[in-house]
Formats: structure tokens, sequence, C-alpha cells
């Protein structure tokens, strides 16, 4: 009893305080397969700079400020293995970036049932969803179009989504993604 | 010919560009993992002798190792694959190669004669100048390193001082907000009390107007008395006014009453002048009457003269009437007897002398009569006169009489009224008075009473003026001390806000500075990253060095076995060829004999894990080993290719003459390079093993050092049960890797081997960010720990109160319930 009252008030009091400093961090995930580019994306997001990346064995958490909205972005390692782990980070999401790898046709499928596990999530219901059709800047790269109807992202109900064709290492397109991010999450406050 | 050669050549480097282009990563991240991997082995190695001071250090150091190799092993295996793959495709480019080579060798071996010795000198040449380029390098990289972990201690120092920084800002940001709390609450308190204050003088100001208005009550009490006093004022001098009136009337009174008196006794003399006129009237009349009765008498006498006269004339008058008879009996008889006339005449005779007697009668008695009536007038006249004096007198008297009677009785009765109305003023007097004296009395009353009343009031007043002043004093000394207290809690007020402004200002600062550090910190990191990078690039750099170093030698051998070979001529290289290819063969069937034992070893491994560190390490050192013979045997195949086509390029210029005692000179040359090489190679690794040191203790001090003393006492029991769990790994590995529902989605059955291993270096990396993050960021950890960790329901809400707590100002430290303590539950305490 005693113990959920204090958790109350102090939920009131973070809440206040949390109010009086400023505004909350925006979260967002960046998912995908793994080798699609995520923590390329990350770094490229946070410092403009193309890192050299190791697989993520685990996760990268960056606070990224983009247009005087601060963002929490976890980048979570992609592995087959450790993709499971994913749904531990889903709650208080307020987006999710997903990143896929143009150029790799094999694993579309892989690509698309997992983003079809993952959007049908309780906790990431109200998330939106922004599709990175990376690794443009390859020749054999898939149209951003024909990522979208691979995914299954026109037949997607209830969801806000939007595809982007980007090239992390190029640094191409991925304004115009954080751009449309910033307006739907400022849209939907 | 040779433009044949050439154009075989470039498209040979054609086609082999983009394959090692595409390689390169692989090799790259194969490199960093080996020498990650000898790193680990290595450390293991130098620990041993410190492990009897920190067993549990050592323990964790070897779980991480152990994860690590786990990790590595995965990789390997994955390398070992793509080694397969390249290896076939290696053997494909050999058979290629062998048939050109075949080819190019009958054509060379003329050729080569003649070049070999220009070759050999060049050769040395290029080894002697190589060898000093090397030497440089050496030089060169050991102060590039020197410097690096100079630079390398002054960032530890820096980033340890950071951590004092931040830690120390941290601290003081906390008490800050407690004080700041604090002086929040006291804020508060003293409002409040403020406020208390404020009602309680509304309250006193209430009473005070409550006073005020009882006092104007009073005071309308009191007018209303004066009033009433005024009146009867007013009343009691109207009665005096009364009073005095009547005692007038009263004083009127008693001289209309001495008037009355004196007209009384004028009234007396008058009547009894009156009395004594009427007496002698008296007397008068009792004269009169005797006169009165003499003439009564005389009267009388008289009266019977005149009764003896008419006595006389009644017989005289009887005489006549007898005459008369005697004359009317004889006229009769006359008349009666026949010569009635002669009778008649006789009778009227008789008769005639009888008249004439009568006559004579009535003559005399006329006579007398008249005589008598003379003196009976006479008489009456007398008495006539008499009685008339009489009657006078009488009615004199009887006037007398009445307006005596009169009188008196006008003053008897005027007497009586005035008495009456003595008697009635007297009456009305002491009425008067009696209502004057009642009244007086009354007044007397009211004026007691009013006194009485107007003291009482006026004491009343004076004492709810005495009340109300005091009460006003009071309360205007209330007011006071109440308003300076309000000033004072003002002044505190502004204090505090000063003091909040202060803090705010200061906390600002404060968080300025911490954003400096922060941004100090992240450009350090970034530093530190690039220092990293550079480390990498320059490991990278010293491993191409190395593996050209390699390559030299292996170059300098086949040139040497080459050499020979030609020498020896073309069938002595069929045979190598064919060597080469059982070689080959031979590698490939211990690869696969290497992957067997590898898959033997990862099972022997997880058993071992169960039992023993040393085993697994040593597993994982020979593993190491065997990766690197791999390594080196791809290495060597590679440039063992590339070799037999560098050297035909080079023998082509140098086609010239290449005597036997250049060879033998080469051969020596290429001995000492090999052992001035191997040298190298130890001092190489030693570095490496130094770097590698440098690094781990750097990541550990970047990663783990800031846990204690960031996270404080919670994290310690949270670590210790971690380091439980982590001793006893019986429980844990076995369960903990069964990641949850979505399992059935995608997963790859190959890879559950390997999801162990995984899954231990995902804990590591999760534990290891939980660990080190912000409290926010920890929060949004806390689900993914405890899924990890297999936490009940209860640890994972004590994870996130306690965190809720650190997050928070205020609340109390909830109670760590559902943590096993090692001090209470049976398991061993090996930490400790």
């Amino acid at each position: 009893m005693n113990q959920s009252d204090n958790s109350g008030q102090r939920g009131f009091f973070s809440s206040l305080f949390s109010g009086l400093f400023g505004t909350r961090e925006m979260r967002i995930l960046i998912l995908g397969l793994d080798g699609a580019g995520k923590t390329t994306i990350l770094y490229r997001l946070q410092v403009g700079e193309v890192v050299t990346t190791i697989p993520t064995i685990g996760f990268n958490v960056e606070t990224v400020t983009y247009k005087n909205l601060k963002f929490q972005v976890w980048d979570l390692g992609g592995q087959t293995s450790i993709r499971p782990y994913w749904r531990c980070y889903y709650s208080n999401t307020d987006a999710v970036i997903y990143v896929v790898d143009s150029s790799d046709r094999d694993r579309m499928g892989i690509s698309k049932s997992e983003l079809v596990a993952m959007l049908e999530e309780e906790e990431l219901k109200k998330a939106i969803l922004v599709v990175f059709a990376n690794k443009q800047d390859m020749d054999q790269a898939m149209t951003p179009t024909e990522v979208a109807n691979a995914l299954g992202l026109p037949a997607l109900k209830d969801r806000k989504w939007q595809i982007f064709k980007t090239s992390a290492t190029k640094g191409t397109g991925l304004d115009e993604a954080m751009e449309w991010l910033v307006d739907a999450l400022k849209s939907r406050q | 010919m040779f433009a044949k050669l050439k154009k075989k050549i470039a498209e040979e480097a054609a086609t082999a560009a983009p394959r090692s282009g595409v390689r390169i990563p692989r090799t790259i991240s194969k490199e960093s993992i080996t020498s990650m991997g000898a790193d680990s082995g290595d450390d293991f190695a130098s620990d041993g002798s410190s492990s009897r001071d920190d067993v549990s250090a050592q323990l964790l150091r070897r779980n991480d190792q152990i994860r690590k190799l786990e990790a590595k092993l995965s990789d390997y295996a994955e390398q070992l694959r793509i080694m397969q793959k390249t290896k076939d495709k290696l053997e494909i480019a050999l058979e290629r190669h062998q048939d050109s080579s075949i080819k190019k060798l009958q054509e060379q071996n003329e050729s080569h004669q003649s070049s070999r010795a220009k070759m050999a000198e060049g050769m040395a040449l290029a080894l002697e100048k190589k060898d000093q380029e090397w030497i440089e390098k050496m030089a060169d990289v050991e102060k590039e390193k020197a410097a690096l972990s100079a630079r390398l201690e002054e960032m530890m120092e820096q980033s340890l001082a950071l951590f004092q920084k931040r830690d120390d800002l941290d601290e003081l940001e906390g008490f800050q907000q407690q004080e700041l709390a604090k002086v929040k609450h006291m804020l508060l308190r003293k409002e409040e009390l403020l406020s208390q204050r404020e009602q309680e003088l509304q309250q006193k100001e209430v009473e005070v107007q409550s006073a005020k208005r009882g006092l104007s009550e009073a005071r309308g009490k009191l007018q209303a008395l004066q009033q009433q006093h005024d009146e009867s004022c007013r009343l009691s001098s109207e009665l005096e006014i009364e009073r005095e009136e009547l005692l007038l009337l009263r004083e009127e009174a008693d001289k209309k009453i001495s008037e009355l008196e004196g007209r009384c006794q004028e009234l007396q003399a008058v009547i009894q002048q009156v009395s004594e006129d009427f007496q002698t009237s008296q007397n008068m009349v009792s004269s009169l009457e005797k006169s009165l009765h003499d003439l009564q008498a005389e009267n009388e006498s008289l009266r019977l003269q005149q009764q003896k006269a008419a006595v006389t004339e009644e017989e005289k008058e009887r005489l006549l009437v007898e005459l008369q008879k005697k004359v009317s009996s004889l006229e009769r008889r006359l008349q009666g007897n026949l010569s009635q006339d002669e009778h008649l005449q006789e009778l009227l005779q008789e008769k005639s002398d009888l008249e004439s007697s009568l006559e004579e009668t009535r003559a005399e008695l006329l006579l007398v009569r008249t005589d008598h009536a003379e003196t009976v007038s006479a008489l009456e006249a007398q008495a006539s006169k008499m009685s008339g004096s009489i009657t006078e007198l009488q009615t004199l008297l009887r006037h007398k009489d009445d307006s005596s009677k009169a009188y008196r009785d006008r003053t008897d009765a005027q007497i009586a009224i005035l008495e009456q109305q003595v008697v009635e003023s007297t009456e009305r007097m002491k009425c008067a008075e009696q209502q004057l004296s009642e009244k007086q009395q009354h007044m007397d009353n009211l004026q007691g009473k009013w006194n009485a009343e107007k003291a009482f009031l006026e004491q009343q007043v004076c004492l709810l003026e005495q009340q109300r002043e005091e009460r006003a004093s009071r309360l205007e000394e209330r007011v006071s001390s109440l308003q300076t207290d309000k000033q004072s809690l003002l002044d505190r007020v502004a204090e505090l806000d000063k003091r909040m402004v202060e803090a705010n200002s200061l906390l600002k600062q404060q968080t300025e500075e911490l954003e400096n550090c922060k941004a100090e910190l992240n450009s350090r990191l970034t530093v530190s990253t690039e220092i990293a990078k550079s480390l990498e690039e320059t490991r990278r750099q010293k491993e191409e060095l190395q593996t050209q170093v390699e390559e030299l030698t292996v170059g300098l051998q086949n040139s040497q076995q080459e050499l020979s070979t030609a020498a020896k001529k073309l069938r002595l290289r069929d045979e190598d060829v064919q060597t080469l290819q059982n070689e080959l063969q031979s590698r490939q069937d211990s690869l696969a004999q290497l992957q067997e034992e590898t898959e033997r070893l990862q099972t022997q491994l997880q058993q071992m894990e169960l039992d023993k560190d040393s085993q697994l390490l040593s597993q994982t050192q020979q593993l190491d080993s065997c990766q690197a013979r791999i390594s080196y045997l791809e290495v060597e195949v590679e440039t063992l290719t590339e070799q037999l086509r560098s050297p035909e390029v080079c023998e082509e210029d140098q086609n010239g003459s290449v005597s036997v005692d250049d060879l033998d000179h080469i051969h020596r040359l290429n001995r000492e390079l090999e052992q001035q090489l191997s040298d190298k190679n130890r001092t190489n690794k030693q570095l490496q093993q130094r770097l590698a040191e440098l690094k781990r203790t750097l990541q550990k001090e970047l990663k783990l050092k800031p846990e204690p003393e960031a996270e404080g006492k919670e994290k310690c029991s949270e670590s210790r049960a971690e380091k439980q769990e982590r001793v006893n790994p019986e429980p844990p590995p076995a369960a903990a890797p069964s990641p949850p529902t979505s399992n059935t989605t995608v997963t790859n059955t190959s890879d559950l081997n390997d999801s162990r291993e995984i899954n231990f270096e995902y804990l590591k990396h999760v534990v290891l960010k939980f660990m080190s993050s912000r409290e926010a960021e920890a929060y949004q950890l806390i689900r993914a720990v405890s899924v990890l960790l297999n936490f009940t329901r209860e640890e994972e809400d004590m994870l996130k109160q306690t965190l809720e707590y650190k997050m928070s100002w205020f609340g109390s430290k909830p109670s760590p319930k559902g943590i096993i303590r090692p001090s209470i539950s049976g398991s061993s305490t090996p930490w400790s």
C-alpha cells in the first residue's frame, strides 16, 4: 500500500520535474537484420561520420539531437540469435527505424517476417515506422518501391509509416527521413 | 611470348583485385578477433601469478574471457567456413596457375639462369633496404607506441579525473536537489504558518469587529438610556413646574379661603345686623300685632254693634215682614169680604199708614246703618291701614327674611362650595403631592436606576474599552509580531528565493559545467575512439607489416625453393606442385579435422565451462593456435600464390645471369633474415600483448571503474548477486538462453550452438551497459536484464523501484526484498 503510494508520488514528482527540466526524450529503436547498417546509421546520425563497425552483439544507445528534439536512439544488434531480445526494448518506444539492406534480395523474406512479428507487438502499436531502404549505393540495390512491396508495407493498417532510400556510407536520404520522422512525432504529440 | 604473358598476368591481376578487395573486411575482422584471442590467452597467463591475490577478479576476467572466446569460436567457425570457400577458390586458382606456370617455367628456365644473378643481387640489396626500412619502421612504431601509451595514460588520468568530476557533480547535484527540496519544503511550511497566522489575524479582526459592534450596541443602549434619562429629567422638571403651579394654586386657594372667611365674617356681621333688624321689626311686628289686636277687638265690638244693629234691623225687618203680612192679609180680606174696596181702602190706608211707619223706620235704620257703615268703614279703613302696614311690614320682613335667607343660603352654598373647593383642592393638592412624591420617588428611583445603569454601562463601557484596548493592543502586538514574522518570513522567502536563484544559477552553472564536461567527455571519448581507431590502424599496419614480413620471408623461402627447383628443372616443379597439392589436400584434411576438433572443442568447452576454466582456456588456446595456424596457412597459401606470380614478374626483368654462388649467398641471407624476422616477430608479439593489455586495462577503466563509484551501494548488492550467479554458473547458463516467446518466428537451428555464447556475450554487454548508462536508459534495460538473467517479477519490480528511487529526489529507499543475500542463503560466497 504505502509503497504504491510512494511510487505514485514519486511518479508524480518525476513527471513534474521532467516537465520542469525540459521535454522528454523521444525513444527510437533502430532494428533490422544483421549487416543492414544500423550501427553505421546510428553514428552517422549522431556524429555525422562513417565509422568502422563490427557486428553488434548487444546494442548501442546514443542521444541524438535533431531540430531541437532529443532522441534516445537504441541500435539493437540484429543477429539471428539475439533478435528475440528486441522485444525487451519495445516499451515506451515512440518510433521504429527499420533498416533493410536493399541489395540483400535473398533475406528480404526474413526481414519481412521479422518486421511483421515486430509490428504485431502490443507495446509498439503506437510507434511510428520508418523504413530505411539502405545501401542504395550498391549496384544491385532494390528500389524503395520494391523494398516496400517485398516487406508488405502497403498492406499495413493503423500504422503511420514511410520508406526512404538511404545510403549510410554516402550519407544520402538520412536527412529527409529524419525530417519526416520529426514532423510525424511533432504532429503526433 | 612475353606480351602474352603480360596480358595473362594483367588479367589475373584484374580478376584477383576485386576478390581481395571483397575479402579485406573479413580478414581484418578475423585478425582483430585473433589478436583478441591472443590477448585473452596471454592475459590469463600473466594473471596466473596474481591469481592468489584476487581470485574473484580473475574468475570474473576468466568468465569474460570465456565469453569472448565463445564469441570468437563462433566467429572462427564462420571464418572456417569462409576459409573453406576461399580454399576451394584457391585450389581452382592454383590449378589454373599451375598450368600457366608450367608453361611459363619452361620459357623462363632459359632466361632464368641469366637473370638469377642479377635478381639475387637485387634481392639482397632489396632485402637489406627492406631490413633497414623495417628497423626504422619498428623504431617508429615503438616510438609511436610509447607516445600512444603516454597519451593513453594521460587519457586514463583525464578520464579518471572526469569521472571523479562527474561523480562530484552528481553528488553536488544530489545535495543541491536535496537542499532545494528542503528549502521548498521549508518554504511551504512557512507559507502554511503564514496563512495560519493570517487566518488567526482575521479571526482576531473578526473578534475585534464583534467587540466593536458590542461597543456600538452598548453605546446605543447608553444613548437610549441617556435619552430616557433626559426624558425623565424633563418629566421631573415638568413635575416640578406642576408642583410649583400647584403650590401657587394652594396659596391662591389659601388666599381665597382667607378672603372667603373675611367675607363670611362680614356676612355674619350683616346677618347679625339683619337679625337685629329682624328683632326690631319683630318688635315692631309685635307692637303692630298688639295694635292689630286692639283694632281687632274694636272691630269685634263694632261687629257686635253691627250685629245688634243687624238684629234690630232684623226685628224691624220681621215687623215689616209681619205688617206686610197684615197688609197682605188685610188686602186679601178687603179683596176677599164684599166691599173689598172699603176694606182695601181701610187696609190700603192702614197699609199706607204701616208703609209710612216702615219708611220712617227704614230711614231711621238707614241712618243708623250709614252711621254704622261709617264707623265700620273708618274702622275698616283703620284696620286696613293697619293691616296694610302689617302686610307691608310683613312683606318687608318677609323680604328681609328672604333676602337674609337667600344670602345665607348663598353664602352657605358659597362657603360649602368653597369648602368643597378647598377640600377638593386640598385633596387634589394631596393627590398632586402624592403624585409628586410618587413621581419624585419614581424619578429618584429612575435616577438611581439610571445612575446605576449608567455606572454599570459606563463600567461596562470602560471594561469593554479596556478590553478592547487590551485586545487591540494585543492584536496590534500580534499584528506587529505577525508582521515582523511575515517580514521575516518574506525576508526568509526572499532569501530562499535568492538562495533558490543562486542554487538554480549554481545548478545551471553546474549543468553547464556538466554539459561542458559531457562535451569534453564526448570529445575525449571521440578522441579516445580515434585513438583506439588509430591504435587499431597502427595495429593493423603492424599486422600488415608483419604479414608483409612474413610474406617476404615466405617469398624468400619460396624464391630459394624456386631457385633450387628451377635448378632441378621442371620435373621438380611438377613434383613440387604435386606436393603442394598434396599439402593442400592435407591442409584441407587438417582443416576438416580442425573443424571437427573445433566442434569437439566447443562441446568440450561447454562441458568444461561447467567444470574448469583452465581447461577451457587451454582449449581455446589450442583453438587459437589452430586458428593461427589456419590463418597462417591461409596467408601462406595466399602468399604462395602471389609469390608464384611475383617472382615470375621480377624474374622477367632479371632474366639474366644467375650463379650458384649467388644462390648460396641468397640462401644465407635468407636465413639471417628469417632469424631476424623471427626475432622481430617475437618482439612484435610481445608488443602486441602489451598493447592488448593496455587496451584491456583502458576498457576496464572506461567501463568498469565508474560503476562502483557512480552507482553506489545499490549496485554493489546487484553486482554481488550477479557475481554469485556467475560464480555458480550451473543454473543461469543452463536456463538463461531461452529467449522469450517469438523464438519460433526466425531462429536458425545451426546457430543454436553459437547462441549460447552469443547470449552470454549479449548478457555481458547488456549488464555492462545497464551499469554504465544513465538511469533513464538503465530503466529501459531492466526488462532486458531481467529476461537475460531470469529474474522473477518481484526482482524486476524491485530493480525498477530502486531505479525510480534513484531518479527521483524524494521517497524512501525500497527495501530490497527478493534478493538472495549471500550471507543468508546457504550458497558459497567465494567473492569475499
